[in-house]
């Protein structure tokens, strides 16, 4: 099956395809095939991890171009991050496709949403199999462009299409580093593939000082991709997409595309130890800073997408700290839980048709399926045992303090508090509580149930397979067989567990039982809350300094190109016509001006003729 | 004389001619102007009949020849002239210009 | 300074004088007048040239009948507003144009005749010169003078049916 690996990501591209071409005529259709390509694509791609399960690695490259004496090839590599990979994104995006079947009914542009859903889809199995920096770079930008084309689905609103080319811009800020740090290591190695990279970090032929910068500059991709801090504002502003889009794309796969990316240059971070600290650090801050905003924000999807943010973080200083087995854990569980959350908070939204957690409450009762889901997703994040998130979580803590960063240790601690505190907050202002909504609030279809019943299983059992009391699969598979777990120390699991329980007590106590007020917090420090609720002033920030500055380049331009292009360009045409109405005036019927010009012509013959002394040809 | 002292008049009165040519009005001046230029040749002709590299009444056989068809183009000329201004009742060469665009 | 030469200076004089005041004039009449002068002075210079029947002929042709069917032309086409209009077509562009353009081809002509010499004097030509010319004209120009009466002929006949009046036009006068 791995060799049939490059079958992966042709069934949504053919969806893709299709779906442009006859989507139209399909109408409802088109999602049986959205669903029924990602259905194979998901079958085909359990094949391979299956195979990949018990064999080593394969890779087949084909000869692309040939410029000068530097060949570039296209390939597919079948390591075992791809193939595990391979089987996360395909699996989510299915459940995904059969999701949106009942959320996006009645859209008049039902089947282009499908056809994006399969661009994209092929674009992130795609850049998952890369086995070079280039063809990876390529399907990452068009992973953005999915990303793009799906956040400004609802192009009629003025917010979507913002966020479309806010999110895209921002990324492609990023994507500037990455582009950089690959054209480096280019220059260096004369080579984009991932093992010839290797070879030459190990070998000396990277210096060190190369190497830091190549895996800064990459990492800048990466935290533009994956919304670390100070390139995070896009996302929580991409939840103007549809919320299936949120679930798949900001939460399960594009986002965790970045903490691919640096897993898979792992070794060349290896080598850098300034490399790893910035990573980590940029992991750990964005950890707590996300959460700390999730605290106080009203919009159900906007609190999901600054804990992803969070999550994410988590997962970067996870890979800074060195346990690459222990990102790529976390990364597996939150695409699992996060995805049930969004699809839940779908489930609500469609319910109560608003997003506002102010305008909900007492949903418990009448979302009989939403409500237990959610609270299996919310229990997950939280880090409560018996959990996925739990167990990976706990991976990352023990990471962190094995590799002797105190600080961001205990920063990671700080931010599990506050996750598990906004998650039921969450969950106590939208399901517990008196009703404060409008209408009737009615479940929501077995299309919609079914996929985030999956997620609630996997949520639940993915966590078994990285324990360091059950056994460490996932670990000794990753790695390879390297990989031995160091006994952490066992308060840590301890600490965690008293962390998230913690806070879903204050959280109940402020908001299930109202013992303690909501306005404690902000009655006692509203500048502290003010700041919280506008998310630091960072997107103020921006605008006034970065979106100014370009404004204003951009009007400079302008200014050229309307007065200096366009002049030149109106100067040849006015030329042009000056000479025409010049020329014109010759031909005014008179017999004499004929004349004139003749013997003007006769003049300039006769006196080249005098000042050459004869024939000049 | 010498023979470009009789060159040099028979082009002087030859520009002054294709000068009056080409800026005149009045088409009969024109024609006169015509006129003039035709002279300033004949003065050529006869003054290489007498000054040339072989003297000899040629020249002044061709004089008469281009004296006989000037009178003849003047004659035509002016009844083109005439039939013309029983058309269009002037004799400005700037009023003939039906061919323009 | 011979007297040949002074003639000579006086009838260049003449000729050119009768052209730039042909030039400058207004009246049509008198344009024609100063033209005659011109004519009269080529005779002049036709004489210097020992070209005595040209001459006779230039003085009979040209300030005779050319002159005369000029004016009758001036004065069968004649409108009495013609002085107080401007005499030249055009604009200062067309004028400046065409006196450039002349006074650069006189120039360059001009430099290539100025030391025109073929050493020879012209002796041969003295006297009987109707004679010689008779001579030739009937032995070695024959065709040419057939052909010149052709066209003559030809001339008168055109120059009757051009001016003519059409019929209609002759039977409402």
């Amino acid at each position: 099956m791995m060799n049939l690996a490059w079958v992966v990501p042709l069934f949504p591209l053919c969806s893709f395809v299709l779906l442009l071409l006859f989507g139209r005529k399909w109408g409802k259709a088109s999602a049986y095939v959205g669903i029924a390509a990602t259905l194979l694509s998901m079958l085909a791609a359990i094949g391979v991890l299956a195979d990949r399960l018990g064999g080593t690695t394969h890779e087949v490259n084909w000869t692309w171009m040939t410029v000068g004496d530097v060949t570039l090839t296209a390939g597919v590599s079948v390591t075992a991050l791809n193939a595990w990979m391979l089987a996360v994104v395909a699996v989510v995006s299915w459940l995904v496709h059969i999701y949106s079947q009942g959320y996006m009914v009645g859209d008049e542009r039902f089947s282009t949403f499908y056809a994006y859903l399969g661009l994209f889809t092929f674009a992130m199995l795609g850049l998952v199999l890369s086995p070079n920096l280039l063809q990876a770079y390529m399907f990452w930008e068009l992973v953005g462009l999915g990303s793009f084309l799906l956040i400004g689905f609802y192009y009629d609103k003025e917010e979507a299409k913002a966020a479309a080319k806010k999110a895209f811009i921002m990324t492609r800020v990023g994507d500037v580093g990455f582009f950089i740090g690959m054209l480096l290591l280019f220059w260096q190695t004369k080579s984009f593939d991932y093992d010839d990279i290797f070879r030459a970090v190990g070998d000396g032929t990277l210096s060190p000082g190369m190497t830091t910068v190549a895996a800064i500059l990459i990492f800048i991709g990466a935290i533009g991709k994956s919304g670390q801090f100070p390139l995070h504002t896009w996302l929580p502003d991409a939840m103007e997409g549809p919320t299936p889009v949120s679930a798949l794309i900001h939460a399960a796969t594009m986002v965790a595309a970045g903490v691919y990316l640096v897993a898979a240059l792992f070794p060349l971070y290896e080598a850098s130890e300034a490399a790893m600290m910035t990573v980590a650090v940029v992991g750990g801050v964005t950890a707590i800073f996300a959460a700390t905003i999730g605290l106080v924000q009203t919009d159900i999807k906007r609190v999901l997408a600054y804990s992803t943010v969070s999550q994410l973080g988590y997962m970067m200083l996870a890979l800074g700290s060195g346990s690459y087995v222990a990102a790529i854990f976390h990364l597996t569980t939150h695409a699992f839980f996060k995805a049930l959350l969004f699809l839940a908070a779908g489930s609500v939204i469609h319910a109560v048709r608003t997003q506002n957690i102010e305008e909900m409450g007492g949903l418990w009762r009448r979302l009989p399926w939403t409500a237990p889901l959610f609270l299996v997703g919310a229990l997950s994040i939280s880090g409560v045992p018996l959990f996925a998130g739990f167990f990976s979580k706990d991976e990352i803590l023990a990471a962190a303090w094995m590799n002797g960063s105190v600080e961001l240790f205990w920063l990671a601690v700080a931010a599990a508090l506050l996750t598990s505190f906004y998650m039921f907050r969450l969950f106590f202002l939208v399901f517990a509580g008196p009703a404060r909504h409008q209408g009737e609030a009615h479940e929501a279809p077995a299309s919609m149930v079914g996929p985030m019943a999956v997620l609630g299983v996997l949520s639940v059992a993915s966590g078994y397979i990285q324990t360091p009391w059950f056994g460490s699969f996932l670990g000794e598979w990753l790695t390879d067989g390297s990989y031995h777990h160091e006994a952490a120390p066992g308060w840590i699991a301890v600490v965690a567990t008293i962390v998230s329980l913690a806070g879903i007590f204050l959280a109940w106590l402020m908001y299930g039982k109202r013992a303690v007020p909501r306005d404690w917090l902000s009655a006692r420090a509203p500048h502290t809350y003010e700041l919280l609720r506008h998310r630091y002033y960072i997107d103020e920030l921006y605008r006034w300094t970065i979106v100014a500055f370009v404004s204003f380049v951009s009007r400079l331009l302008e200014y050229v190109d309307r007065f200096l292009v366009e002049g030149l360009a109106r100067l040849a045409a006015g030329i042009v016509g000056a000479a025409a109405s010049a020329g014109s005036r010759g031909q005014n019927g008179q017999a004499q001006t004929y004349g004139a010009v003749t013997v003007a012509g006769l003049a300039i013959l006769v006196v080249i003729f005098a000042l050459t002394g004869g024939y000049w040809l | 004389m010498t023979l470009s002292a009789y060159l040099a008049l028979a082009l002087i009165l030859f520009c002054i001619g294709l000068y009056g040519a080409l800026t005149k009005r009045n088409t009969v001046i024109v024609l006169i102007c015509i006129e003039l230029m035709l002279n300033a040749v004949n003065l050529n002709f006869v003054a290489f009949a007498k000054y040339g590299p072989h003297p000899g009444v040629h020249g002044h056989v061709f004089a008469l020849f281009v004296i006989a068809v000037a009178a003849a183009e003047a004659a035509v000329g002016l009844a083109v002239l005439i039939a013309f201004y029983r058309n269009r009742k002037t004799v400005q060469v700037d009023e003939a210009n039906s061919l323009k665009h | 300074m011979s007297g040949t030469d002074i003639a000579f200076f006086l009838l260049a004089l003449a000729a050119i004088a009768g052209g730039v005041t042909m030039l400058q004039l207004t009246n049509v009449v008198h344009m024609v007048i100063a033209l005659v002068m011109t004519f009269v002075g080529i005779a002049g210079l036709y004489v210097l040239l020992s070209a005595e029947f040209v001459a006779v002929v230039q003085v009979l042709i040209y300030s005779g009948a050319i002159t005369i069917i000029m004016l009758f032309a001036i004065m069968l086409t004649r409108h009495h507003t013609d002085e107080r209009e401007r005499q030249t077509t055009g604009g200062v562009w067309h004028r400046a144009v065409a006196a450039i353009s002349v006074i650069a081809f006189g120039l360059a002509v001009y430099f290539g005749i100025r030391q025109l010499d073929f050493g020879a004097d012209g002796s041969a030509l003295s006297g009987d010169n109707a004679k010689a010319i008779g001579k030739s004209l009937y032995s070695y120009y024959t065709i040419p003078f057939e052909i010149v009466s052709v066209i003559l002929l030809v001339a008168l006949v055109g120059a009757i049916v051009l001016a003519k009046k059409d019929g209609k036009e002759a039977g409402d006068e």
